[in-house]
Order: structure tokens, then C-alpha cells, then sequence
């Protein structure tokens, strides 16, 4: 029996022994993400944008001297024990130039503290918004392209307030997304002379929320802020509200920009519904990544995908900068994006690698915004506040 | 791949390894020696993590500590508060049998996952702890990687003796006479809620400490770390798979097992790249599917409890 | 706040949940009772069958059909996952099965993954106002539910109390080893319990499916409450465990008129835990364990 056991590790090392001897010219870069846990409904979108960018350097041109460039996708399973394993496997045994992800804050810190930080490995998430993350003691390797949590509240909330919303109250996720949103929210909205007169937490994955929507309708609100994602908990939250007529009208965070809203609940039904969510300056940006990641077969619709595009184009062209040198990527990653040099929008490599090639600046402009960290790791952000029409998102205003 | 990475991979493990078997041990002395079903290991993980964060970080607004307090002190502390939760649980439980105190434990864990999430003046809530002092973290990678495993090690070593100790001593053949046969052991005189309590708070004890080395190998706690799966059953399965009763066995599964979780995404990576997040999918499914195979073909564990006493001579004379 | 909205925003939701619990807590206990150990793949068998009965509904079955089309194949499912995996670990020590059940969750949810992906879906597109009947606003998929936990537990019962198999679930229940004496077919009781407790547990994740929406881990969140209902109303016991069940629903949304909504979750324990206090044996006589 023992043998049994033994023959059994000893396929897994062999097999462990093959994945470990990769075409040579491959450039490899991780993309950690929660496939499996609480958010296996967002992950694999998040993935495939990030496989888009990837699929554009190596159709123009592929990186370095023409070498292909891979995603190596790990499974972080939104929890530390899940990204330390995930991230250690692709420093080590995929040995990758830089690392997409963690999704989720607390695979993020754990993976940074334990295994990226300490190799000089730089990396990049696309949806850990924890403010925790801008604090690290990181040798400037950690950075996100999805802005902090607190921007993103106190912006939405003096978008609502000049659009005449007085009196909403709030229903969050009970993690550090929906937590940090909220706070700011409430700050901002309150400091604006709003009326917050519902504010509670709520855990994911229950059956009915009714009785939640009940105790935040009792405050007299006619406006919903719903801070949690559109194809988890927020769609069930809006789904409730919606038929029993708690609100009238509702208001998500880029969380609940997607597209099981209107698939599931018909759009008709979410005339009412904005949500806010980042794009580029360059408007054009968002659209061009749309347009590409539709060809793809994906849907721009789907949250926090533009993101981590962004994310991995942006390694993308930091690798190339650095010349390969895991060492330099990060510091790479700011002479791309710091916003000296020739724009380049989603998908422009080829432009971009001749640029880099004759040593000029390039400024990366993001299909989530432009991308400029500030001494954190961390981008203001721009956002944009959405409707729905059809089925699709539109643009209703921008938010300041 | 170089061989640089290889042997990072292993230490990584090494420590991994290191940190769920003192789980896995402190299981062993609750089910294996007196067989209490204590289903909130995360619980018990949970507490010991976030006391010695909250003791060793400097301090932080917003939450009460941190204390910067010395390395040490904290590990004690984390033994000590989960040992000091597990008290009250434990008196109130352990009359319970078997899965009755299963399910009293896991609404335990649950309410403690859920204060730790929620309360941020005592654990900063959704958020986590981070800046956790990791001990020789300056050194390189590699260094301080081997620096920690051997710290993980050392303290694996000394609990792995003292329970040994433990269990072979007049208090060891006590647990099992109780766990064996209650009625026997109460009627020759001994104090069994006592001693029950007794080894639910020791294990208690350890999976405080096993949560504290978690936390600061990774620097930061979060409670996405307290999970059920990842930090109760999963250290059920490695302690079943192992052996229950015998303390190698716990190493020895939980080694076997957390080689079977993280290796086997290396082998189902071996499918074309279209099928990259399908195959997270499908390694899941072959984890389960080789539980399975070790349960069906080593149903008493890789190694199972030894036979002690008069078990012994019964099967040597045959 | 008035009778009304307490009756419409806290009862009917929670007797609704309570119900999707109270099919799945059925399930449990009959397992636990005849077979003796803790079904740990029940929340993820129960997805298996809300996304078996969305493949229906997507065929051109209407829901009606499904259902118990969707039942009657869980069943079967159930009955290949014994067979195949659990049948060998009977004589073994009862925790051996519980960790094979564990590692039974993670294959199911691959699967259903691996087949149906991991978005959210739902049986029909858009959504449903309720009715409205003397100022109470109750959904027709809301008294389906309830009519269905009802009837089904009135056959369960007369099937237990009066058909010859039913006996002889209950003489196991009891007693297995005088049962067997007696000249039981154990297997054949096994078989049974399995086509109860896995068309209850199809049901429940269809209903679940049906006022909410379907995620790969909607059984597994609905796992720990399940427990909570079957424990709650004493093990061994359908009638406890419809009314743990209901018990667990109703707990939870009134809670948030206590508690901050975050600790909704930790109620079923807490009344749980309150229960083993002062009444072990469940709140119908079960089992003492």
C-alpha cells in the first residue's frame, strides 16, 4: 500500500518534473487568480482579458526578441494559503518575469509578504482594493490598476449628491471591498450634506436577503447604494429588491458593473440602476479594449476585466522595457506609465515596442485609466458613472 | 526552471507543512487520543493568529494593540488565548457526544469568523493585519525562507515530543482507556470530563500556535485565511489520511496531502492553455478523487495508530 | 412597524428559507439516522441538482417537469456515490466515510464547474413581482415551495409510518442490528434512503435556484444551516428536521432586527448552541448520539 502512495507523489513530481521544461524563448507571467472560493464567478473573465493582452503582444511582434509571451495561471482561491502556494509555484517552478494578481486582498498581502516581495518580483492587481495593500513594506513591487476603495466611495458620492440623490442608504459586502467602499462612501456623502439613513453589512451567500432590505428601507431612502458584485450576492440584493419594491432607484460600484444583471434580471427592469466604474481619460481607451476583448469572444461587460488587462499589458511593456530583467520590471513599470511619453492605447504593442526599441518615453493609457502610481503602487483613478441601455453599459456622465 | 526555484518550492512547502502538522497534532490529541470531534480548528486557528499579530505589530490605529511585543511572547500568547477560548467551549461541549460537539464547534468557528471579520476595533474587520514581523525577513529570500522552515521545524520537533511524551505516559493511557471505553474508565475512578477538557484545551493550544507561525510567515492576517475548508477540513484530511492516534502519521499525512493539493496544479497545467481555468476545475475533482483512493485503500491511514499493550502481544503471538 | 410588514418582509422569507433548508435537513437526518454519519457533499449534491434541472429548463422543459425529472436523477447520482464510494467504507469507522463525503463536495462542484461554468444563471430571465392577497405579498414560486416541503413531507411520513419499506427505515433507524436480525435487507434500506435524501436534496437546490439565483457554491453556503436544521430538530427525525429547518429560515431574518445584518449567518448556530444547552437530544426527541 505504501507503494501506492509513494507511486502516487511520484507521478505528481514527475509530472511536477515535465511542466518544468518549457520551450526555452517563452517570457512567462503569472496570472494569479480565485478560480476556485467565493469568487469563481469572476475569475476566469479577469483572466481571459489578461490573456487578451498577452495574445496581442505575441500576434505583434511577441516580446523581446520575438519570443512569445505566456500567461501562466495559477489558482489563488481568493485566500492566503491559496496565493502564497499559487504565487510560489509560478516564481519558482514557472519561474515568471512578473505576476498579475492575486485577486483578492488577502491573497494579495500574503502572496506580497511572503513570496513576491521577498524574490524582487513585481506585482500587479487588478481587484485587490484593500487599503492595506497601499501600506505594505514592498521595495516598490506591489502596485494595482484597479483604484483604492476610498477614491472610488467619496467620488460616487459627490457624483450622487450634484445629481440630486439626498437620502440613500447603503448595503455592502461584509469584505474589504464592500467594507472600504462603504466607509468612504458614508464619509463623503454625510460631508456633502447627504442623508445616509441605512447603512448595514451583510455576509455573502445567504439565501434571502428581504429581511436586510426591509431594516434599510425603514430609514425612509428611495435610492439603494449597492457595494458587492453583480454576479454574486448584488445581483440576489438587486434581484430582492426589485420585486418586492423596496427602492426606487439604485446605484452599484464597479462590482456591480456586469453583465448577469441585465442577462438575469432583463434590463428593462434596471432603468433605474447606475453604477460607477474607472475608464481612461482617453475615453477612446475603454472602447478600443471593448471592441478587441468582444473579438475575443469575451465580455467587456464582466467586472473587473479592463483591469487586469491593464495589468498585464502594462507588465507587458515593462518587461519589455526592463529587457527581460525580472529585477527591473517594476521599476520599468513606472517609466510606462508615468505619463511622460508617446500615448499608447490597449493594444498598440507594436507601437509601443518600436517606441521602447528606439528609447523614447511611452505613457500607457488604460482601458481603466491611465495608470500614473503615485509613491504607493496605487492610481487615482477616473471613473465614469453607467447605465444600462439594451444590453449593454453606457456612459451617463463622468465623475469628479 | 533552475534549481534555485525548485528548492524555494520546497522550503515553501517545507514550512506549509510545518505549520498545518501542528494543526494536524493538536487534532490528533483531541480526536485521535480522546476522541472529541472538534470540527472549529479554524476557530481556534483564528484566535491564536490574530492575538499574536495584535501583540508583536506596532502599534496601529484604529484597533486595540499592537503591543510590539517580542516574537516570543506572542506565540505563548496565541497558545494561551486559544487554550483560554477552547475552556468555556470545552466545558460547555464536551458533554456532548461526538457530533453533537462536531456541529457546537463548527457554529463556534463561524461565530468567530464572523466577529473577526466584523468587529475592525479588535481585528481591523474585513481588512486584515498586516506588517506582522516575520523573523530573519530581511535576510534573501531563500535564506529567510530556510531561516523560518527551520524555525517551523524546531517547534514541530518540541511539540512533537511533548505530545509523544504525553501519550506514552500514565495521562496518554488514561485518554485512550477514556476514549476506548468511557464507562470502564469512569468506573476504575477516573476524572474523565477532566481529562477531556484537558486535551481539547492542549490541542486548542497547538492549532493557536500553528495559526500565529501562519500569520507571520505571511506577514498579514485576513480572514479570508479562516476559512472553513482551508483551515478545518482540510487539516481533517490530512490527519485521517495520516493515521489518527499516531502522531507521524499526522506529519506524514499532512505532508501527503498538502503535496497532493499544490502538486497537482503543476500536473493539471499539463492541459493545453485554452483549458488553463477548466483545469483548476478538474484539479480539484483529482483531489478528491485521490482521497478517495486513499480511503478506500488505507482506510486506517498511511500509518496507523500503533497497537499498544496487550493489542500488541495478541497480534505478535499470532 | 406594523403586523403586516413583519409578516411580509421577516415571516414569508423566512418560512420560504426555512423550507429550502428544511428538504435538505430531511436528507441529512435520514442519512445520519440509518447510515450514521455526517453528509458532507449534501450542499454540493444540491447544486448538482439545480444546475441538472437548469439543463432541463434550457432543453424546453418546463419546470414542472423537471423537477421531478431532476429528483429522480440526483437520486440516482446518490445511489452511484454510495455504490461507488462510500458502499466499501461501512465496516470502517464512521469519520472515514464523513472525509470521503468532504472530498465527494469538491468532485460534484468540478463537475458542475467544469460543466456549467461558474456564472450565475437562473431558470427564467428577468423577475417576478409577488401577488398580493389580503395586503400579504407572497410569489407563486414561494408557495410552491411551501406546498412542496408540505406535501412532501406528509407522503415521507405516511411512507414511513405505513409502507412495509418505511418500517423497516425505521426499525434501522432504531436498531440496525435487530433490524438486520430480523431479516432486513440492509441494502436495499441503504438504496432507499439514498433516493429520499437525494430527490429532497435535488429539490432543495432547485428551489433554491428558483428564489435566488444558481452559483457553483450555492449548496456549499447552505451546508452549515442544513446541519444546523437536521441537529436542531432532533437527528432521526423528518418532522424535526422540517421544523429545524424552518426554525433556522425564520432565525435568520428576523435576526436582522437584533443583530447587524453581518451576524446573520452566526444565528442558526447560536440557537443551535442554545438548544444542545437545554435539550441535547434536539427539539422532537432524536437520537442521542
Amino acid at each position: 500500500m505504501k507503494t501506492k502512495a509513494l507511486a502516487l507523489v511520484g507521478g505528481l513530481m514527475a509530472a511536477t518534473a515535465l511542466a518544468a521544461a518549457p520551450a526555452k524563448a517563452d517570457v512567462k507571467i503569472g496570472l494569479l487568480g480565485g478560480v476556485s472560493g467565493p469568487i469563481a464567478a469572476m475569475a476566469p473573465a479577469m483572466i481571459d482579458a489578461a490573456q487578451l493582452a498577452f495574445a496581442q503582444v505575441n500576434e505583434q511582434g511577441g516580446i523581446l526578441a520575438g519570443e512569445k509571451l505566456v500567461g501562466v495561471v495559477g489558482d489563488s482561491a481568493c485566500s492566503p494559503q491559496g496565493g502564497t502556494d499559487a504565487a510560489t509555484k509560478a516564481v519558482n517552478i514557472e519561474g515568471v518575469v512578473a505576476v498579475v494578481g492575486p485577486h483578492c486582498s488577502g491573497a494579495v498581502l500574503a502572496a506580497a509578504g511572503s513570496v513576491t516581495v521577498p524574490a524582487g518580483i513585481a506585482m500587479v492587481t487588478p481587484s485587490g482594493t484593500s487599503p492595506e495593500i497601499s501600506g505594505l513594506d514592498d521595495k516598490d513591487t506591489v502596485f494595482r490598476t484597479v483604484p483604492s476603495d476610498d477614491y472610488q466611495g467619496r467620488a460616487l458620492a459627490r457624483t450622487l449628491k450634484e445629481q440630486g440623490y439626498a437620502k440613500v442608504a447603503v448595503a455592502y459586502l461584509n469584505n474589504d471591498y464592500g467594507t472600504g467602499l462603504a466607509n468612504a462612501f458614508k464619509a463623503e456623502f454625510e460631508a456633502q450634506g447627504g442623508e445616509v439613513a441605512g447603512f448595514a453589512a451583510h455576509e455573502a451567500d445567504k439565501a434571502s436577503y428581504r429581511s436586510n432590505l426591509a431594516d434599510l428601507s425603514s430609514g425612509g431612502a428611495d435610492t439603494l447604494v449597492i457595494f458587492d458584485y453583480g454576479d454574486g450576492t448584488g445581483l440576489t440584493i438587486l434581484r430582492q429588491a426589485l420585486e418586492n419594491g423596496f427602492f426606487e432607484k439604485f446605484v452599484g460600484g464597479d462590482g456591480m458593473k456586469s453583465d448577469a444583471l441585465f442577462k438575469e434580471l432583463g434590463s428593462d427592469n434596471l432603468t433605474t440602476f447606475v453604477a460607477s466604474s474607472p475608464v481612461g481619460e482617453k475615453s477612446d481607451a475603454l472602447d478600443v479594449f471593448n471592441e478587441a476583448f468582444k473579438a475575443a469572444g469575451g465580455d467587456p461587460d464582466a467586472i473587473f476585466v479592463n483591469t487586469s488587462y491593464d495589468a498585464a499589458f502594462l507588465l507587458a511593456l515593462a518587461v519589455e522595457k526592463a529587457g527581460g530583467d525580472k529585477a527591473g520590471v517594476a521599476a520599468a513599470l513606472r517609466e510606462v506609465s508615468n505619463g511622460e511619453g508617446e500615448a499608447i492605447l490597449p493594444g498598440e504593442w507594436a507601437k509601443a515596442k518600436a517606441l521602447i526599441a528606439e528609447g523614447k518615453a511611452i505613457d500607457y493609457k488604460g482601458a481603466a485609466g491611465d495608470h500614473n502610481f503615485d509613491a504607493n503602487g496605487d492610481v487615482p483613478g477616473t471613473y465614469a458613472l453607467f447605465k444600462i441601455e439594451g444590453d449593454a453599459f453606457t456612459v451617463v456622465s463622468e465623475m469628479k | 526552471m533552475e534549481l534555485a526555484g525548485l528548492l524555494n518550492y520546497a522550503l515553501f512547502m517545507g514550512i506549509f507543512i510545518g505549520i498545518y502538522a501542528l494543526l494536524a497534532l493538536g487534532l490528533n490529541i483531541q480526536w485521535g487520543f480522546a476522541g472529541l470531534f472538534n470540527a472549529g480548528i479554524a476557530g481556534f486557528f483564528a484566535v491564536g493568529a490574530y492575538t499574536s499579530a495584535i501583540v508583536t505589530t506596532a502599534a496601529a490605529e484604529g484597533r486595540i494593540g499592537g503591543f510590539d511585543m517580542p516574537l516570543l511572547l506572542g506565540w505563548l500568547a496565541a497558545m494561551v488565548a486559544a487554550g483560554l477560548i477552547a475552556w468555556p467551549i470545552g466545558k460547555i461541549c464536551l458533554r456532548f457526544r461526538s457530533d453533537y460537539l462536531a456541529i457546537a464547534t463548527i457554529g463556534v468557528a463561524e461565530i468567530i469568523r464572523l466577529v473577526v471579520k466584523s468587529e475592525p476595533e479588535l481585528t481591523n474587520g474585513a481588512r486584515g493585519i498586516t506588517a506582522i514581523p516575520r523573523p530573519f525577513g530581511d535576510l534573501d529570500y531563500a535564506l529567510s525562507q530556510m531561516a523560518y522552515l527551520a524555525i517551523v521545524a524546531v517547534v514541530l520537533l518540541v511539540a512533537y515530543l511533548m505530545v509523544e511524551r504525553q501519550f506514552n505516559a500514565p495521562w496518554g493511557r488514561m485518554m485512550r482507556a477514556i476514549r476506548d471505553n468511557e464507562l470502564a474508565a469512569r468506573a476504575m475512578g477516573k476524572a474523565i470530563e477532566r481529562r477531556r477538557l484537558e486535551a481539547f484545551i492542549f490541542g486548542a493550544a497547538l492549532m493557536g500556535l500553528g495559526g500565529a507561525l501562519f500569520a507571520h510567515f505571511n506577514r498579514s492576517i485576513t480572514p479570508e485565511a479562516i476559512d472553513p475548508m482551508v483551515a478545518t477540513f482540510l487539516v481533517w484530511i490530512m490527519l485521517i489520511l495520516g493515521g489518527s492516534g499516531n502522531n507521524r502519521g499526522a506529519i506524514l499525512g499532512t505532508a501527503v496531502v498538502w503535496i497532493i493539493w499544490s502538486m497537482s496544479e503543476i500536473a493539471t497545467d499539463q492541459l493545453p492553455s485554452e483549458y488553463a481555468v477548466k483545469a483548476k476545475y478538474i484539479r480539484l475533482f483529482l483531489i478528491g478523487l485521490m482521497l478517495q483512493l486513499v480511503l478506500r485503500f488505507r482506510p486506517d491511514g498511511l500509518l496507523p495508530e500503533p497497537l499498544r499493550g496487550a493489542a500488541r502481544s495478541d497480534q505478535d503471538a499470532r | 412597524m406594523d403586523m403586516l410588514e413583519l409578516l411580509n418582509f421577516y415571516i414569508i422569507p423566512g418560512l420560504v428559507l426555512g423550507s429550502i433548508y428544511a428538504l435538505g435537513a430531511i436528507g441529512i437526518t435520514l442519512i445520519y439516522a440509518i447510515l450514521r454519519y455526517s453528509h458532507l457533499a449534501h450542499g454540493d449534491l444540491a447544486t448538482l441538482g439545480a444546475f441538472i434541472a437548469l439543463a432541463l429548463v434550457q432543453a424546453g422543459a418546463p419546470l414542472l417537469v423537471a423537477l421531478p425529472a431532476t429528483m429522480a436523477l440526483t437520486a440516482l447520482i446518490a445511489i452511484g456515490i454510495d455504490k461507488g464510494f462510500y458502499a466499501h467504507l461501512r465496516d470502517r469507522p464512521k469519520i472515514i466515510t464523513v472525509m470521503s463525503s468532504l472530498g465527494i463536495a469538491l468532485m460534484i462542484r468540478a463537475v458542475v464547474q467544469v460543466v456549467w461554468g461558474v456564472d450565475a444563471e437562473t431558470y427564467s430571465r428577468g423577475i417576478v413581482r409577488p401577488e398580493v392577497y389580503w395586503g400579504l405579498r407572497i410569489k407563486d414560486r414561494e408557495l410552491w415551495t411551501l406546498a412542496f416541503l408540505i406535501a412532501a413531507v406528509v407522503v415521507l411520513q405516511l411512507f414511513l409510518a405505513r409502507s412495509k419499506w418505511g418500517k423497516a427505515m425505521r426499525a434501522m433507524s432504531d436498531n440496525p442490528n435487530l433490524a438486520l436480525l430480523s431479516g432486513i435487507d440492509n441494502r436495499k434500506v441503504i438504496m432507499l434512503t439514498w433516493i429520499i435524501a437525494g430527490g429532497l436534496c435535488a429539490a432543495s437546490g432547485v428551489f433554491l435556484g428558483l428564489n435566488t439565483e444558481l452559483k457553483s457554491m450555492m449548496g456549499w453556503g447552505m451546508l452549515l444551516p442544513m446541519f444546523a436544521a437536521a441537529v436542531l430538530g432532533g437527528v432521526g427525525r423528518v418532522e424535526g428536521a422540517v421544523l429545524g429547518g424552518l426554525i433556522v429560515g425564520l432565525a435568520e431574518e428576523l435576526s436582522v432586527l437584533v443583530l447587524p445584518g453581518e451576524y446573520k449567518a452566526a444565528m442558526a448556530f447560536a440557537i443551535l448552541l442554545f438548544m444542545l444547552l437545554v435539550r441535547p437530544t434536539g427539539l422532537l426527541r432524536g437520537k442521542v448520539l
